[in-house]
């Protein structure tokens, strides 16, 4: 292993970041405890800390020459060392620090979980296995930066380590398990994606980090760093004397450990504080006895107190929180949650007011109607209710007249009736993928998977066809049958003799991002009930999900007389984000206009990007009411759907905008069976996550 | 055949501030970068090679891949060379002194080029582990132009900019754990229009400017005579700027030397500081980064202490990139607030009940 070739800034020259400075410690001296998941801000110190910590560790002792860092004495034994006990009666042993092992993004699975031994099995003409970066973070620490861009194949193979303590791999004709026991810290940035609910749940603290925000410290933090940069070894030589008190104060608190007792009381009191937020599983429970234990040893105490759970009850209860189960709440309240919302973020509401006079004249029908209408009325936030109420009455208003007529409204009327309506609650998206298929192809992202062309991804098979990726295993069971025969040429001392046709690629696999093409009827139908600000909150719902994912967006709207490409393919779905909250409603249906022109796209799109799979997202109620040609707007639709699901290889999916009631016409639902296409209604989009968790809900 | 000169840096017209910025990279590698958004034609690659061509010659091992230093860097040739299974031989190779290179990162570049490879014809021939360096090894000491910065592979600029702020690369893959200096002046350019860098990708960038073409029709016209003068006769042209590009290199040069001596006063410390709280940026990277900048524009200036003037230039260049923009998620403040948002609702749905 080679040294370290930068300077560390000193664990003990960090300003601030107290909680997370103790976390790391509490890890540091008792590894039970299953590692720390660090979120927060970029550039806050995260990965200095980290670093920083990796010095403090105690040594350990190992058995020397043993690849996976084995205590003598142990129970389970690596399989190199379990060979060798029997003959030798007490093994050679050295000191060395604990590891700290530094998982870059780009590493490889079998460089994490641990490969073949390349140019061993060449010489020796058998497979060798190299271990990889979980056997050199046995008994020691595995810091994985942005934890949540992992790959996902990664990200599981951790997670099975570091739930089993043992590292298991059976492939590439290897079958080879060494134990790997380590505390995992991660760093993550949410706004770049959530971590998976299993792993979130696997990381046994979570601490949550941000910027100083006082002046004086920041300055403070300002000086050290250009001391640090001016001179990293004097600097850090200033710091000697701290850090080695702090490493003492670690080695310390791992002797005194075994002798904590937890008093039954607080063992209790734990297990109702975990009751009381509802946390999914045992693990809360555990992880929290083992860490004020360690808080305790860490304060040289033999006896954990009240105090201890309560200062560390926020870690690491923090990301397990669910919501108490609700009960599903009925179907129109929560259409009427949605409104409310929409409501205080509007600004136009003084325009509306006055529309209200004509609204008024439905409200009689309109009340007889929907039988929500009368049991809210007396409700206490009056004013608020009003104004939902109205916009309500409003929009169906609108909707009656575009249903009832067919036949074009006057121009004039129509622009009077344009509005742009906010975007409603977003929520977590289900997930949506393109199909599978034999294409190799290029790219990254994390949303279909797909065969890759790129030395990345999961290694799934080998094939003769040879890319600079060579699939080793695969390629000695293709020599193997020559040996003999060609052992008489040339020598080099390689117990295998290779020849080019025996050489093997590996097929991989791995996710990568679509393009999302939204189509979105902005027709005045769907202004109506608040229809709008729902279909917005979906397609913001789908583009952040798009963000993490990595996906290009591209997006059409259609009304009035026509289908207009608002946002050419791109990966800024910002500018998506802005383009939809602008968007105004109004006008007939053109449907049949706005399939035309998805079909371009789509075409456009396949030329530049072959082998590209699309994912074509309409959101609309299906009432089309502009024909292209001769034929009715609906007929037109429907034939123009098929042909267009016909001669595009992408994935369709058809978002019902239409308000579930007495009288549907269910006219999406058909336009879906004639695309062949994926249908849902806008609820059925959200995920129906196992854990919901508590951020996600909070305001 | 002699190679043809190099539009000198000197010569160019406009883009002030991309120019220091550059400048400023190019004096303290500290920095962490520039990050160049604009149009195109306005003459970002052409700044970038004008300016290497008038650094200051390196000294290199003949035929390193590492670019290593042979003054500081001796024993990590040694290290180096143990790890790829070399012999480690006693005497160092002869040293030789070359122009600092641009790196040219194109955007089709795999990771595996990027931070290098295992040598598969080695190992297939020789049975032999060795490492085939990529484009990180190549550009350390010398600049890194990474042109279209973010229409390049996440994973790729994530390992692109963690190099950079380390300053070393590691090469955890196929078989081989390695790691070798890498230290580079990271210049990218991009064109918003065609999609945003990811904020955290943003924040590593040390610098930002953002250009567009020359609205002075009096500028564009000197663009054009200029131009037009070097295609004919690139050797006089170049010639006739020689003094002025050789006084750009001896402020460089000057400003290298004064760096280390050059003072903030703890006010100044406290103007950024309240700088970035009042902008509201995320983290410390912004006032460190400040910091370095404006004691960086003092040295360029040839003064031995950094002023408020310096600090408000900084700002500039330091800051646009970084202001807060809007978090896709919040997540819960405390398991106190969590859980009276909890209880909340609990009494929300008995009352309901």
């Amino acid at each position: 292993m080679q040294e370290r070739p930068y300077p560390i800034f000193p664990f003990a020259a960090v300003i601030g970041q107290d909680s997370l400075r103790q976390a790391l410690l509490l890890t540091a001296i008792n590894p039970r405890i299953g590692g720390v998941l660090i979120r927060g801000e970029k550039g806050t110190a995260k990965s200095t800390l980290v670093r920083g910590l990796a010095a403090l560790l105690p040594e350990i002792t190992v058995t020397a020459g043993c690849p996976f860092a084995c205590a003598p004495g142990e129970q389970q034994l690596c399989p190199h060392c379990a060979g060798k006990t029997n003959k030798v009666a007490a093994p050679l042993v050295r000191q060395r620090r604990a590891a700290f092992v530094d998982l870059p993004l780009n590493a490889t699975e079998d460089r994490l979980a641990g490969g073949i031994d390349f140019p061993r099995s060449l010489k020796e003409g058998q497979i060798v296995f190299a271990p990889g970066l979980l056997a050199s973070a046995h008994r020691g620490l595995l810091y994985v930066d942005e934890v949540n861009l992992l790959d996902d194949h990664l990200v599981d193979l951790i997670l099975d380590a570091a739930a089993s303590g043992e590292n298991r791999v059976e492939r590439e004709g290897i079958s080879f398990s060494h134990p790997a026991r380590f505390t995992l810290v991660g760093t993550m940035n949410p706004e770049e994606g959530e971590l998976r609910p299993q792993l979130l749940d696997r990381f046994g603290l979570c601490v949550e980090v941000r910027g100083e925000s006082d002046p004086e410290k920041r300055v403070r933090l300002l000086e050290l760093r250009e001391n640090f940069d001016a001179n990293p070894r004097v600097f850090i030589a200033r710091y000697q004397q701290e850090s080695e008190a702090l490493a003492s104060q670690i080695a310390r608190g791992r002797e005194i450990l075994p002798a904590v007792r937890l008093p039954d009381s607080l063992r209790r009191f734990i297990g109702e504080l975990c009751q009381e937020n509802n946390v999914a599983g045992h693990r809360a429970d555990l992880v929290l006895e083992q860490a004020v234990c360690a808080l305790a040893a860490l304060q040289e105490r033999t006896r954990v107190s009240i105090a201890d759970v309560q200062t560390l009850a926020p870690l690491v209860l923090l990301h397990r929180r669910r919501e108490a189960q609700p009960p599903p709440p009925p179907p129109p309240q929560e259409q009427e949650e949605h409104e409310e919302q929409d409501e205080q973020n509007r600004p136009e509401e003084e325009e509306n007011k006055a529309d209200d006079r004509q609204a008024d004249r439905e409200d009689g029908r309109e009340e007889g109607k929907s039988p929500e209408a009368p049991a809210q009325r007396p409700g206490e936030s009056a004013g608020q209710e009003d104004e939902a109420e109205q916009q309500e009455q409003q929009g169906e208003a609108q909707e009656d007249q575009s249903q009832s007529s067919q036949a074009p409204a006057p121009p004039g009327q129509e622009a009077q009736q344009e509005q742009v309506f906010a975007i409603g609650a977003t929520f977590t998206v289900k997930p949506l993928s393109a199909r599978k298929d034999r294409l190799l192809r290029r790219g990254s992202g994390r949303r279909s998977r797909t065969r890759i062309a790129q030395k990345k991804g999961r290694y799934v098979k080998s094939s003769t066809r040879f890319n600079a990726d060579l699939a080793l295993d695969a390629t000695l069971r293709a020599a193997a049958p020559h040996q003999k025969s060609r052992r008489q040429g040339n020598g080099q001392g390689l117990a295998v003799q290779l020849t080019p046709a025996d050489l093997r690629g590996k097929i991989r696999e791995k996710r990568i991002g679509n393009l999302l093409l939204f189509v979105v009827d902005a027709s005045g139908s769907m202004g109506a009930r608040g229809r709008m600000a729902a279909s917005k909150g979906a397609v913001m719902s789908l583009l952040l999900d798009a963000y993490r994912k990595r996906d290009k967006v591209a997006m059409i709207s259609f009304r009035k007389n026509e289908a207009v490409l608002n946002l050419p393919p791109t990966t800024s779905v910002d500018l998506a984000g802005k383009l939809l909250a602008d968007m105004p409603v109004g006008g007939r249906t053109p449907l049949s206009a706005a399939l035309a022109r998805c079909h371009q796209e789509l075409r456009n799109h396949l030329i530049k990007n072959p082998g590209a799979q699309p994912i074509v997202i309409l959101l609309s109620d299906g009432k089309g009411n502009v024909a292209l040609g001769e034929q009715t707007p609906q007929d037109e639709a429907l034939l123009l759907a098929a042909t267009l699901a016909q001669h595009n290889p992408a994935t369709f999916i058809v978002v019902d905008t239409e308000e579930p009631g007495l009288v549907t016409f269910g006219l999406a639902c058909k336009l879906a069976a004639a695309m062949q296409a994926q249908y849902c209604k806008i609820d059925e989009l959200k995920a129906k996550a196992l854990v919901n968790i508590i951020q996600e809900h909070t305001v | 055949m002699k190679k043809r000169p190099i539009y000198p840096f000197a010569a160019l017209v406009g883009q002030e501030n991309m120019q220091l910025a550059l400048l400023l990279n190019v004096i303290n590698p500290g920095l962490s970068g520039v990050l160049i958004r604009g149009e195109k034609g306005t003459a970002k690659s052409t700044a970038v090679r004008a300016l290497a061509d008038i650094l200051p010659e390196i000294a290199v091992f003949a035929d390193d891949p590492y670019q290593l230093n042979p003054d500081t860097e001796a024993e990590t040739w040694r290290s180096l060379r143990q790890a790829a299974g070399l012999p480690a031989d006693e005497t160092l190779p002869a040293v030789e002194r070359r122009k600092v290179r641009v790196v040219e990162l194109p955007v089709g570049a795999t990771e595996d080029r990027v931070v290098g490879t295992l040598d598969l014809e080695q190992a297939l021939k020789a049975g032999e582990k060795r490492v085939e360096p990529g484009i990180l090894a190549q550009a350390h000491r010398n600049i890194l132009y990474v042109d279209e910065v973010n229409l390049l592979d996440d994973h790729v600029v994530d390992v692109l900019l963690d190099s950079a702020a380390m300053g070393v690369n590691t090469i955890e893959r196929e078989g081989i754990s390695f790691s070798h200096p890498a230290r580079f002046t990271l210049v990218g350019t991009m064109n918003p229009e065609e999609g945003e860098l990811r904020p955290q990708l943003l924040d590593r960038f040390g610098l930002c400017v953002t250009i567009e073409g020359l609205t002075q029709v009096d500028d564009r016209v000197a663009i054009m005579e200029r131009r037009a003068a070097f295609d004919t006769d690139a050797e006089s042209f170049a010639a006739g700027w020689q003094e002025q590009s050789a006084g750009i290199a001896q402020k460089i040069v000057a400003a290298r030397a004064l760096y280390p001596q050059v003072e903030a006063p703890r006010e100044l410390l406290f103007t950024i500081a309240r700088t970035c709280l009042d902008v509201g940026v995320d983290g410390h990277r912004g006032d460190i980064i400040m910091l370095k900048c404006a004691k960086t524009l003092a040295a360029l200036a040839g003064r031995k202490e950094a002023n408020e003037a310096d600090v408000h230039r900084a700002a500039e260049l330091v800051l646009p990139h970084r202001l807060r923009r809007q978090p896709l998620m919040e997540i819960a403040r405390s398991v106190q607030d969590a859980r009276q948002h909890n209880l909340q609702q609990q009494t929300a749905r008995g009352v309901q009940a």
